[in-house]
C-alpha cells in the first residue's frame, strides 16, 4: 500500500484532488532583532530582494524575487529573519499567551519554531527544547545563536522521556516527527508506505501521552504535523480525546476545518476545530490546539 | 571560568562584567544564564540561554553573542561600508578604503570588532596596518565573520 496512485486515491476520498504544487519560499521576521518590519523590507529591497506580506501570517513574507540566496545575506546571518515555510509558521503562533511562560518544544530541531517561540515571548520566560538527535541539535544551537535567543535551554532527550525534566509547562508545542508530504519532498511517493505512516502515528501517540503529563492544569498543547495522512492527524486527535482526557480548542488560522468523517468512520465532532492545510502555495499541514478536559 | 572571557574582551580594550554565578560550562562551551533559566537548569544540558564561546587547544573562540556584548561597551571597533561588509562576511580581509570610521585603537596588532553601517557586529579582525597612517591596502585581517554560520551549516549537513 504505497505509491502515488494509492495516496492520491486516499486524498480524493478525503475531499482533495491531488495536484502537483510549487511551493513559494517564505521568511519570518524576527521582530525582537529586526524591530519594525518596514525597515527590514527596505534593506532587503536595496539588495534586490522583493518580498510580499503573507496575508494569513503576522510576520511572514513571501519571497517574490531574489537574485541570490536569501540564506546568505548579512540580515539573515544577523538573525533579523529566518527562512521558514509559511504553514510551518502557524503552530507556534496559536498559543493564547506566551510571554513569561514556561514552554516545552518537544521535538525542536532544526529550531525554526523554537526561535519563533522565543521571538513571540520577547525572550522572556523559558523554552525547553528537546530533540533526540545530537547532530540536529548542533543545527538548532546555531539557529539560537544566530537569532540571539536568550530564553532557551536545550536537552538531547527523547520527548517520550521528558518527565525526566521534572518540571511542568504552561504551553507544549508538539511539532511531531511525521511522514511529511509530497509537496516538500519530491520522492515522497517512492519513499513512503502506509506502514511508515502507522509507525509514525504510534510514536506520536506515545509522545502526546508522555508530554501531556507535564502540562499544567490550564496549559495548552499545540499539536502539528506536516503529514497529510489522517492516522497522524485527525485519527490521533480522536484517540487523544477518548484516551487522554484532552479537548480540542477553537483556533482561528489559515486552513480548512479538519475532517470528522474519515473513510466511513465518524470522529469526535470537536475535531472540526482543528485545521488541515492541503498543499498549494504552502506545504500540507495539520494543526490542533488541545487542553485538558475540565472535570464536571 | 570567567577569566578566559575577560581576557578575550581585554583584547578589544573592553571590560565586561558578567555575573560568574550565571556562567555555566558543558564540555568546552560556556553559557550565560539568566535567573529564570538558572532555576530550571539540570546538569546534562546541551545549550543554555546565551552561548558565549568555547575553549579549544588553549584558545578561546568567541560566539557572536559575546562579540555583541563587547560591542555594546567602549571597545575597539570599525564601521565599514556596504561592499566591504559583504566581502567581510564572505571571509575577506578589510581594505583601508572600506573603513568609514574607527573607534578606540588604531594600532597594528590590536583586535577590533567589525560593524556594518547599521552598527551590527559582523565579526572581528586584527589590525595589520596602523589605521592612522594607512590610506589603502589590507588594513584588518579577518579572524571571524558571520559567514561562519553558513560554513557551520555546510558542516552539519555533510
Amino acid at each position: 500500500m504505497s505509491g502515488r496512485e494509492f495516496f492520491a486515491d486516499r486524498y480524493e476520498k478525503m475531499g482533495w484532488k491531488y495536484e502537483n504544487v510549487q511551493l513559494k519560499q517564505a521568511i519570518r521576521v524576527n521582530v525582537m532583532n529586526a524591530g519594525d518590519t518596514a525597515s527590514l523590507a527596505k534593506r532587503l529591497t536595496s539588495l534586490g530582494i522583493r518580498i510580499e506580506k503573507i496575508p494569513f501570517l503576522e510576520n511572514g513574507y513571501w519571497i517574490c524575487k531574489s537574485r541570490f540566496s536569501i540564506g546568505a545575506t548579512s540580515e539573515y546571518l544577523s538573525g533579523l529573519y529566518s527562512i521558514q515555510e509559511a504553514a510551518a509558521q502557524i503552530p507556534a503562533s496559536l498559543f493564547t499567551e506566551l510571554e513569561d511562560k514556561t514552554v516545552l518544544d518537544a521535538c525542536a530541531a532544526p529550531g525554526g519554531k523554537t526561535v519563533q517561540l522565543a521571538d513571540l515571548m520577547h525572550n522572556t520566560g523559558a523554552v525547553i527544547a528537546l530533540d533526540i538527535s545530537e547532530q540536529r541539535l548542533i543545527a538548532l544551537s546555531n539557529q539560537l545563536e544566530r537569532c540571539r535567543v536568550k530564553n532557551t535551554m536545550v536537552y538531547c532527550l527523547d520527548a517520550r522521556k521528558a518527565e525526566q525534566l521534572k518540571t511542568t509547562f504552561d504551553c507544549i508545542l508538539l511539532d511531531m516527527p511525521c511522514s511529511g508530504n509530497f509537496a516538500a519532498d519530491r520522492n515522497w511517493f517512492k519513499r513512503r508506505t502506509i506502514k511508515d505512516v502507522q509507525r509514525n502515528a504510534t510514536i506520536q501517540r506515545e509522545i502526546l501521552t508522555e508530554t501531556m503529563k507535564m502540562l499544567k492544569p490550564c496549559g495548552e498543547i499545540v499539536y502539528s504535523t506536516c503529514s497529510l495522512e489522517p492516522e497522524e492527524n485527525e485519527l490521533n486527535i480522536d484517540w487523544a480525546i477518548k484516551n487522554l482526557n484532552l479537548q480540542v480548542q477553537e483556533i482561528n488560522c489559515h486552513g480548512q476545518e479538519a475532517l470528522t468523517n474519515l473513510f466511513g468512520k465518524q470522529l469526535d465532532r470537536s475535531i472540526e476545530n482543528a485545521r488541515r492545510i492541503w498543499p498549494g502555495q504552502t506545504q500540507g499541514f495539520f494543526i490542533c490546539r488541545l487542553k485538558r478536559r475540565e472535570l464536571p | 571560568m570567567i577569566e578566559e572571557i575577560d581576557n578575550f574582551a581585554k583584547q578589544f580594550g573592553a571590560k565586561i562584567h558578567l555575573d560568574e554565578r550565571l556562567i555555566v560550562k558543558t564540555q568546552n562551551r560556556y553559557f550565560l544564564l539568566n535567573d529564570n533559566l538558572r532555576k530550571l537548569l539540570s546538569k546534562d544540558f546541551f545549550y543554555a540561554s546565551t552561548y558565549l564561546g568555547r575553549a579549544e587547544n588553549g584558545k578561546f573562540l568567541p560566539s557572536f553573542n559575546l562579540l555583541r556584548l563587547i560591542a555594546e561597551k567602549e571597545s575597539n571597533k570599525i564601521i565599514v561600508d556596504k561592499k566591504t561588509a559583504w566581502l567581510f562576511i564572505c571571509g575577506r580581509d578589510i581594505f583601508r578604503q572600506g573603513i568609514k570610521s574607527v573607534m578606540c585603537s588604531k594600532k597594528t596588532g590590536d583586535h577590533t570588532l567589525v560593524l556594518n553601517e547599521y552598527e551590527e557586529c559582523l565579526g572581528f579582525g586584527k589590525i595589520i596596518c596602523d589605521l592612522t597612517i594607512a590610506r589603502e591596502g589590507v588594513a584588518v585581517e579577518n579572524l571571524l565573520d558571520l559567514g561562519d554560520f553558513l560554513r557551520r551549516e555546510k558542516q552539519t549537513s555533510t
